[in-house]
């Protein structure tokens, strides 16, 4: 506000009479209305024609190639000015050569301006328009010839290396000429890099999706939402119009009086007022009519739906367009809901409006100011860097200086010192005004922002860079929440694996100690070798052909074989999924809604099926790998043969029943059907084909396992996959924008 | 009249309270521990409460910074005890005033009011206020300022007020910190909650009924069905005598401590039955039915039948070797031995062994059989509880398989055994053989003494030919009476052995139930009873 400060006596004069252009100098401080749609018009024509009447600027160092007329009234502004704080004395000369000048400058450019304009403008305009352009040509014309046009020449050439900086004054200058006009106040190369960088961002953003409930995914969601909101409905607008009228969100309380406020310096009733809170639901926004146009098809809060009128309909997403033209050009007023009233959505559509805010008023009152949620306001702008005004409002007189001095120390504790502040005394409420003698601070403060274009427009970008540095921090702080989901996830599927593991190593175990041979299959067996049908199995080759003589009671083992390891199969899975549920239970937040899932706590139905295929299957495997593999030792073939049937059980009772088939133990420890087994195939033989069947085994079970898992899968991929690139997007279009502003 | 709907309330919330306790010492590790705590909290300040003075009503002024409640608190006990101010927060302790001090000093003390903020009222001085006797009045700190969110007073203070009157101001009525924090949570305690709509001297006569409407609009939305709002003026005294009425009428009853509490109880009570599952009462005892069911797969699992076939079978074959006839036996051993040309003699040894080895259950089976009746019993549960009566199943299981190994080989006869009638038989048969023995050698002297003449027989009778045949004779009949008894003895072997097994099987059975009762009955009978007991204690709670 320092150059507003400086400024001070201008817009005072400004406000008087908007329309007496001769107290200014610099800028174009006048520009009423019409000469808006002047510029306009000649923008438009400009596209077209004019190009060519401008053959003597040719050589003036602009990169504004399209929009020649009006940067170049831009940097006119900018040098004047600049000459006329800067180069001090030496600048009269060149004052009075560039208004010389500008009258033969005139000539070349007053008939295309006239010709242009000439239905719509005053003639008193015209000269004013091409006096603004004539010191451009004269500037560049002298500036080689005079020696004191060595400053001159310096400002010239800085002055398109502080446009990409997105300062102030080439944007600020010509902003009250209406939007459209300055299109593209950013030199090509640094505009797309930073388009192209907001859109990358945009698009990182966009991408995220945090499907997973961890403390804080909400307000992850919620951050994101508003990130999105703001680089759709301000910082891009923001960036490739940045010269646009400045955005005046006045935020606070419910009850403090902000449409009260807005309507006073509306001078008309733009928005409601009442005694019930909260009063304002829908967003108004209050501009000059000149400014109308522009806030009514630009493309900030472009998310939102312009209406004329607040009617029953209007939906949550509308923001309502007013016209006054009691508000000084270039600033808008934008009356929004509270921030701290029972209606939630209230708080959500004031923070978004705030978002997309140039400058921030803040409204609070002498019974509000110590409230919680005024204080978590503040706390934001300081945050996100924002301009901020603050206007202390239903002072009573009489203890006013208690109440401002607390405040205000209050203010300065917080950090807060040097933002600006208004008092307002409580006063009687007429017709959902106050008394306007109430407001003049402020109205003048608004006047000085119509006017002082730089100050605007340092403002607007102080704002803007406020934004982009809150990126700086909300963004990662996005990004490292995703992280944190994908770890989760991570964690939460490797919970589902350990558990499976685990149940896996407990059958390995359980066919290793020797507990699948007890009950039935012990019986079984004891049956099945007791009563002789063991002996049996094996023939002398000379006694003929094998008679199956218990061929029950071979079955019998092989079914009690079948069902022991059913049972232990069935025993692991059913304690893996209860594992897999409270392993998830214990993880933050996701891993609770997860579990609750109903039926992953048990196994699947199918799983009594599918285990009862598994074993069949790998029994017949069996089988099969004794009949090829278990060659008899020829010494052994000879004298006699042997049912495969009744050798791959008795084979399986060795491997399940006795733990390792390992023959290396000495003779006499190892246990029947190994020795038998060893004596009949050989030591090597029986070796592989246990290794065989063993990791058969496990891999068929892992198979089974890998079905029953994939429910744990499907549960975690149904809240939402994470993207662990999303991530490194947007770090990357984080960096980027950094390195594009 | 009001002393015995007193002693109803007071009965009434004394059978509920009763019922919250055995709540929270059943739904320990069942329901959210947050609710559990919470419902400990309330039986202590329910339990302190009704011990502290029944006479008085501690009746507690809340609301936002700068709605006036200070101003309320003086203008009702007519004197400047709290500082008023404009700064914002002003009051930062809370500030009681008693009307009739005797009895009060320990409810105090209870509510944490600094001795140096206590006022009194004494009774004598007040005309026409004795219907305020009781009345303890509180003036809080705001709870929503700066200040508030480092300071829980405020909050503290408006959980354990008997009544809590809301001081609003037209400016901030509709605050989210008041309603959401606060109004929504005490939905049900309309008896016990006032709404004043303060600082009405600054709207006109229209906006004052327009604010009024529009807050109880709020108010009803938020679940108040009936609330009472009094626009008073704290600066111009209007409506304060109306806010008096109000409270002398809530001291003068000496209900407010109850009804507070009960709509707490209510509130707590709300949450706490919200998951209340259709069923509420499930048979406490395990059936006969699911009872024989789990017997029946417990014997699967250790093998109960398949160990008595066995054992028949085993019995069939071993008895061959003591009954059996023994020539049979003897010419097989000149067949051929497989084992022994692979010599791989000591295999039948082998199975020898395991046949003498013990009888014992497999613990996945044992799993799976309790899993089953847990399952089965807890149908239509919620979860959480069938996981609490799968772990009471489990909790012994364990020590399942052991026991049950423990108690059966007790039982059951090792395969090996040999009865003593095998014995007598193998005698038999070998008395039998004997005597073949003897009549082949009575063959072969009537032979050579008879018929070959080698010399003088020792004795005529072993030298009469005459006697052959009969020899012949005998010799026939004594193998044939070996075999007739070998044949005999087996069957007598194998119905034995059938018998023997039906007893085994009975008596293992027997058994097996006797420690499923013990491990798995019991301990699932007594989590079935507890979530009776909870649920019971639920629907008598919730009232």
């Amino acid at each position: 506000m320092k150059s507003a400060a400086k400024n001070t006596p201008d817009p005072e004069a400004v406000e008087q009479s908007g329309e007496t252009a001769e107290p200014v100098i610099e800028g174009q401080p006048e520009s009423p209305g019409e000469q808006t749609i002047t510029f306009r018009s000649i923008r438009d024509e400009d596209s077209g024609g004019p190009e060519p009447d401008e053959g003597p600027d040719d050589d003036e160092p602009d990169a504004g190639g399209p929009g020649i007329t009006e940067s170049g009234a831009v940097e006119s502004g900018m040098v004047e000015s600049g000459a006329v704080e800067d180069t001090g004395g030496s600048s009269g000369d060149e004052q009075d050569s560039g208004a010389d000048s500008a009258g033969s400058a005139d000539s070349a450019d007053a008939p295309d301006v006239s010709s242009a304009d000439a239905p719509d403008v005053s003639s008193a305009d015209v000269p004013d328009v091409s006096s603004t352009d004539g010191p451009d040509a004269s500037g560049e014309t002298s500036g080689g010839t005079d020696p004191p046009g060595e400053p001159a020449d310096e400002e010239v050439s800085e002055t398109p290396s502080e446009e990409p900086a997105g300062d102030g004054s080439p944007e600020g200058t010509p902003s009250p000429n209406g939007g459209p006009v300055r299109e593209i106040p950013l030199p090509e190369p640094v505009s797309a890099a930073l388009t192209a960088a907001l859109a990358q961002l945009r698009v990182a953003v966009k991408g995220l999706h945090f499907g997973l409930d961890v403390p804080g995914s909400d307000e992850a969601r919620k951050t994101q939402n508003a990130v999105l909101a703001q680089i759709d409905d301000y910082v891009i607008p923001r960036v490739h119009m940045s010269t646009a009228p400045a955005l005046i969100v006045v935020a606070g309380s419910t009850g403090a009086g902000k449409s009260t406020l807005v309507n006073t310096l509306a001078a008309q009733n733009v928005t409601k007022t009442g005694v019930r809170r909260p009063t304002t639901g829908t967003p108004v926004l209050a501009c000059h009519p000149d400014d109308y146009e522009w806030f009514a098809k630009g493309d900030l809060l472009g998310g939102l739906t312009r209406v004329d009128k607040l009617s029953e309909d209007t939906g949550p997403d509308s923001v309502v367009l007013v016209p006054t033209p009691r508000l000084p050009q270039g600033v808008a007023l934008l009356d929004t809901p509270d921030i701290d009233s029972v209606v939630e959505e209230h708080q959500d559509i004031a923070h978004r409006m705030l978002d997309a805010a140039d400058l921030w008023v803040f409204v609070t009152t002498a019974a509000r100011y110590a409230d919680a949620p005024s204080w978590g306001l503040l706390r934001r702008a300081k945050e996100r860097g924002a301009r901020l005004v603050i206007v202390l409002s239903r002072v009573p007189m009489k203890s006013r200086d208690v109440i401002v001095k607390h405040f205000g120390r209050m203010l300065d504790e917080y950090g807060l010192a040097d933002v600006e502040r208004f008092v307002i005394n409580e006063t009687a409420v007429r017709e959902g005004r106050l008394a306007d003698e109430e407001v003049t601070d402020l109205r003048l403060w608004m006047a000085e922002l119509s006017v002082d274009d730089e100050g605007r427009a340092e403002a607007v970008q102080a704002t803007l860079n406020g934004v982009f540095d809150s990126f700086r921090t909300r963004l990662p702080a996005l990004a490292r929440h995703l992280e944190t989901q994908v770890a989760l996830r991570a964690d939460l599927r490797s919970d589902v694996d350990s558990a499976y593991m685990a149940a896996l190593a407990e059958i390995d175990e359980a066919t290793r100690n020797g507990s699948l041979l007890r009950g039935e299959v012990l019986a079984r067996w004891q049956d099945f070798a007791g009563s002789g049908d063991l002996m049996r199995t094996l023939q002398l080759r000379r006694g003929g052909k094998a008679q199956h003589k218990g061929p029950e009671r071979l079955r019998a083992l092989k079914s009690a074989l079948r069902t022991g390891l059913e049972s232990v199969i069935t025993s692991a899975v059913q304690r893996a999924s209860e594992e897999v549920v409270v392993r998830w239970r214990q993880r933050a937040g996701a891993g609770d809604r997860l579990a609750a899932t109903p039926g992953l706590g048990r196994p699947s139905d199918e799983i009594v099926r599918r285990t009862v295929r598994t074993i069949t299957a790998w029994q017949d495997h069996v089988t099969e790998l004794i009949r090829t593999e278990g060659v008899t030792k020829r010494s052994v073939a000879r004298l006699v043969s042997f049912d495969v049937e009744s050798l791959s059980l008795i084979f399986t009772v060795g491997l399940l029943g006795y733990g390792t088939t390992d023959v290396s133990v000495g003779a006499g420890n190892s246990a029947l059907p190994q020795r038998l087994l060893r004596g009949l195939l050989g030591a090597e033989s029986l070796r592989s084909i246990s290794a065989k069947a063993r990791s058969d085994l496990r891999a068929r079970i892992g198979l089974l396992f890998d079905e029953e898992t994939l429910r744990y899968v499907d549960e975690l991929d149904s809240a939402g996959i994470p993207d662990e690139a999303a991530a490194t997007r947007l770090y990357q279009a984080t960096y980027n924008l950094e390195v594009a502003r | 009249m009001s002393t015995v709907s007193t002693a109803e309330t007071r009965h009434g919330l004394g059978t509920r309270l009763a019922a919250l306790a055995r709540i929270v010492e059943l739904g320990q590790g069942r329901i959210d521990p947050a609710l559990i705590t919470e419902a400990a909290q309330l039986l202590l300040r329910a339990g302190d409460r009704l011990k502290l003075s029944p006479d008085h009503t501690v009746v507690a002024l809340a609301g936002g910074t700068g709605s006036g409640k200070s101003s309320l608190f003086n203008s009702i006990s007519g004197l400047e005890l709290s500082p008023i101010g404009v700064r914002r927060p002003t009051t930062a302790r809370t500030h009681a005033c008693v009307w009739g001090l005797e009895g009060a000093g320990p409810l105090l003390d209870w509510l944490q009011i600094q001795w140096r903020h206590r006022f009194a009222r004494a009774s004598a001085l007040d005309k026409g206020e004795s219907q305020l006797h009781g009345l303890i009045l509180l003036d809080l700190p705001d709870h929503d300022s700066i200040r508030a969110l480092t300071d829980p007073e405020a909050n503290r203070l408006i959980q354990v007020a008997d009544l809590v009157v809301w001081v609003l101001d037209p400016q901030k009525y509709a605050d989210a910190s008041v309603h959401r924090r606060y109004v929504t949570d005490l939905a049900g305690h309309d008896a016990v909650t006032v709404f004043v709509l303060n600082q009405s001297d600054r709207l006109s006569h229209e906006e004052q009924a327009e604010c009024v409407a529009d807050l109880e609009d709020l108010l009803k939305r938020e679940g108040v069905t009936d609330p009472q709002v009094v626009a008073t003026s704290a600066l111009t005294g209007k409506g304060i005598d109306g806010l008096k009425a109000v409270l002398a009428k809530s001291v003068s009853t000496r209900r407010a401590a109850y009804q507070r509490l009960e709509a707490d109880l209510d509130r707590l009570m709300a949450r706490l039955a919200k998951n209340v599952p259709d069923l509420l009462h499930v048979d406490p005892t395990v059936d006969g039915a699911r009872k024989a069911g789990l017997t029946d797969a417990l014997c699967d699992a250790v093998g109960v039948s398949a160990l008595g076939e066995a054992m028949e079978n085993v019995y069939g074959v071993r008895s061959v070797d003591w009954v059996g006839w023994p020539y049979a036996r003897w010419a097989a051993k000149f067949r051929r031995d497989p084992l022994s040309s692979l010599r791989l003699g000591a295999v039948k040894d082998d199975i020898r062994s395991l046949v003498g080895s013990a009888v014992s259950a497999q613990p996945a089976e044992v799993d799976n059989a309790v899993q089953a009746l847990a399952d089965g019993l807890t149908a239509g549960m919620p979860e959480v509880w069938q996981n609490g009566v799968r772990q009471a199943a489990r909790g012994r299981s364990a020590q399942l398989p052991k026991a049950l190994s423990g108690e059966l080989s007790e039982v059951a006869p090792p395969l090996d055994r040999v009865p003593g009638w095998w014995w007598l038989l193998k005698i038999w048969q070998y008395v039998l053989v004997a005597l073949f023995v003897v009549g082949l050698a009575w063959i072969g002297s009537i032979l050579a003494y008879g018929v070959f003449k080698v010399g003088k027989p020792p004795m005529n009778i072993l030298g009469d030919v005459g006697a052959l045949p009969w020899v012949g004779l005998m010799l026939v009949s004594v193998l044939g009476l070996g075999i007739l008894s070998a044949v005999a003895s087996r069957n007598f072997v194998i119905l034995g052995a059938s018998n023997e097994r039906d007893r085994l099987e009975r008596d293992m059975r027997r058994r097996v139930t006797t420690v499923a009762q013990e491990t798995v009955i019991q301990p699932v009978e007594r989590e079935l009873q507890r979530y009776n007991d909870y649920f019971a204690a639920i629907t008598e709670a919730k009232r």
